[in-house]
């Protein structure tokens, strides 16, 4: 009866339950629309930037993190690769050779990153491949061609079929110089990358820095989509085993480790938006509170009479909190399922802002598809809903207290 | 006087439903002090069906409420049904108001969102008789309150006559020793008043129920068995109701 009632009180004063059931529910929604948005774009930039590096996991020798150094490999990698290429979560694979070098044309020298890339895998997995803004991507029979970035290619006065020259040491120390010439010109938005970053292919790199036939100093992973990328270092580490593991020196790294910068940016933007949201769901709590003290004090006469006829000040409370579960619970599935709802859609058809950023988007250094797709959890849309429910029964303790207190003489008049 | 009066019921048993012993009760209001009642001795027995006069303001209302346990007086004792009220709790007074007391009020003060059978089985929903049991319970007391057919009806969709019937059940429906009622017929017209006089003396004989109720129509006086008067919060005339209304007029 005490669950009848409470139902009923709350329909007592529809406009003002309708109101805060809206509020409640528009609050959440949004809440759960920013951070879907926030979720996608995150993903969007890990997404990318394991393409377009290390994968979402790398193999690596256990040392190069530390001092990255070219006669750090990870040698046998074609029969590590067919190892990790039987793990089901894995999408792809990419042997990488990185290291340090200097680029020079006529018009000057640039200290660069070198990597080496298997051109077929890098144009099915990498956006860079599909960021050439002159000449093309390298193919896999394209001997002594390089891609470089936009703002290298400027700085050394470089057009797609000039000749560059790019110096290294071998892992023996000796300096070796080569060749090559400028295939295609890409542009990410990110200047790390645009101006420093020269792509040759996986056997002239092995030539730059004198590597043997199945040395790498980076395999990376890719995971299909619908698995945990978390899962998949585990089971990487498993499908290799302990003792090849242990004989190579690897380290099996999450791409945490690997982009530490991205990781780091991710976890201190969560933290921003994680603020903007608690203040939004703030604003939803102070209007339920105001309706239920509302509806505490324009009934204290009825719940005075209820108290004159016996019931107990508990029992008076309990409706009281009953009434604000009620409110919350329907403002919260009405807010979960419209804020689902519409990040769904964005998940799905993304939201094209190429109209409000026509020069593209960038986040930190980072450039960003301006197509952005939501990604929704349903363990986020839980905890957020399950965390505002809370909060929500909490607050109602005020008034709840308040309904305790009325006097059986108020009910008597 | 007291054991006079207290003989005088219809079903009086002898056994006192409520003894009210130098209560006193004070009003303070910043410098002002009001002394509602000024040391009221009086005896109730159970079975008694008695009515309450006075002028306004003379405190009617204040002993009521002492009496019911919705307050507890300044000074004096209070014994209800052989409880004494000041060695009570809180949670013992409200269970003793659920128990063995009834309350209509001159307003109803019906539960708004409850139907009048709703309203009606609410205390016994308190002192958790099933469902089954307290429905069918009230279903017979609206019958016999005269409410068939108006069970489902919501208070606002009721006459004031309608609604104090539904009082009138509540008060009733679980089976307490004493009713008080504060001038349960001043916001109903005369016919309705004699009709809802009717059921409370009907409900009296029935179930032995001891009625104390106040009021200001004399019509209602004379219909009770025993009549107080109460007069700046003393009681002056204590009696039968023809003896004490025929001496005043
Ligand atoms: N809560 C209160 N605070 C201050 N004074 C009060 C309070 N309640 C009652 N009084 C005063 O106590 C006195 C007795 O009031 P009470 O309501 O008992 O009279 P009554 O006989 O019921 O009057 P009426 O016939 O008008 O209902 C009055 O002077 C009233 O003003
Ligand atoms: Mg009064």
């Amino acid at each position: 009866m005490i669950a009848r009632m409470a139902w009923r009180n709350l329909w007592r004063r529809k406009r003002r339950t309708l109101i805060t059931v809206a509020s409640i529910s528009l609050g959440l929604a949004c809440v759960v629309f920013f951070l879907s948005l926030a979720e996608g774009v995150y993903a969007q930039l890990v997404d990318d930037a394991v393409r377009m590096l290390a994968g979402h996991v790398t193999v690596e020798h256990e040392s190069y993190r530390d001092a990255p150094a070219v006669d750090l490999v990870v040698a046998d990698a074609s029969s590590l690769r067919r190892r990790i290429e039987g793990v089901e979560a894995v999408a792809a694979t990419k042997l990488l050779i990185a290291g340090q070098g200097i680029a020079r044309s006529g018009r000057g020298a640039v200290g660069v990153s070198i990597v080496g890339v298997e051109p077929q895998v890098e144009a099915k997995t990498s956006p860079l491949a599909r960021k050439m803004i002159a000449g093309r991507y390298l193919e896999s029979g394209d001997e002594s061609l390089a891609v470089i970035g936009s703002a290298l290619a400027e700085r050394l006065g470089l057009t797609p079929g000039n000749k560059l020259v790019i110096a290294s040491n071998d892992r023996d120390g000796n300096l070796v110089e080569r060749l090559f010439r400028v295939s295609g010109i890409f542009k990410t938005g990110a200047e790390e990358i645009d101006g420093y970053l020269v792509e040759v292919r996986l056997a002239d790199s092995r030539g730059l820095f004198g590597l043997g036939a199945d040395d790498v100093t980076q395999l990376g992973v890719l995971v299909r989509p619908g698995y945990d990328p978390a899962r998949l270092r585990e089971q990487l580490a498993a499908a290799i085993g302990d003792a090849e593991i242990g004989r190579l020196n690897l380290a099996v790294r999450p791409w945490q480790e690997v982009i530490p910068e991205l990781a780091a940016f991710i976890r201190l933007d969560r933290v921003s938006d994680h603020t903007f949201q608690a203040l939004l769901v703030v604003l939803v709590l102070s209007t339920i509170l105001n309706t239920l003290v509302m509806a505490v004090l324009e009934r204290e006469r009825e719940l005075g009479v209820m108290l004159a006829l016996g019931t107990s000040r508990g029992r008076l409370a309990t409706l009281v909190l009953v009434e604000a579960a009620i409110l919350a619970a329907i403002g919260c599935t009405a807010g979960l399922a419209l804020g689902g709802a519409v990040s769904g859609l964005v998940q799905v058809y993304g939201w094209d802002l190429s109209s409000l950023y026509p020069n593209g988007m960038t986040l930190s250094g980072l450039a960003l598809s301006t197509t952005i797709h939501a990604r929704v959890s349903a363990h986020k849309l839980f905890v957020i809903g399950a965390l505002v429910f809370a909060a929500t029964v909490i607050l109602a303790l005020f008034p709840a207290f308040r309904a305790a207190r009325v006097s059986a003489l108020e009910g008597a008049r | 006087m007291i054991s006079q009066s207290s003989c005088r019921g219809a079903g009086g048993s002898g056994r006192v439903m409520l003894r009210l012993a130098s209560v006193t009760k004070e009003y303070r209001d910043g410098e002002v002090v009001v002394r509602a009642l000024r040391g009221v001795d009086l005896e109730i027995g159970a079975g008694e069906f008695v009515a309450m006069a006075g002028p306004s303001g003379s405190g009617k209302s204040t002993l009521l409420h002492i009496a019911g346990a919705l307050d507890r007086p300044t000074a004096g004792s209070v014994e209800v049904d052989g409880h004494d009220l000041a060695t009570l709790s809180e949670r013992e007074l409200a269970r003793l108001r659920r128990d063995r007391i009834g309350f209509v009020f001159q307003s109803y003060n019906l539960i708004p969102v409850l139907t009048a059978a709703e309203n009606a089985e609410y205390i016994l929903m308190l002192q958790g008789v099933a469902a089954a049991a307290r429905r069918q319970r009230v279903r017979e007391l609206l019958a016999e309150v005269g409410l068939t057919g108006l069970e489902d009806r919501y208070p606002r969709e009721l006459s004031g006559g309608q609604q104090q019937r539904v009082a009138i059940a509540r008060s009733l429906a679980s089976g307490p020793a004493l009713v008080l009622a504060d001038e349960p017929t001043a916001n109903v017209d005369t016919a309705t008043a004699d009709s809802l006089l009717d059921l409370m003396e009907r409900m009296h004989h029935q179930r032995g129920v001891t009625f104390l109720f106040s009021t200001h129509d004399p019509r209602v006086m004379r219909r009770s068995h025993r009549l107080l008067g109460l007069v700046d919060g003393r009681i002056e005339g204590d009696g039968a109701p023809a003896d004490l209304l025929d001496g005043r007029l």
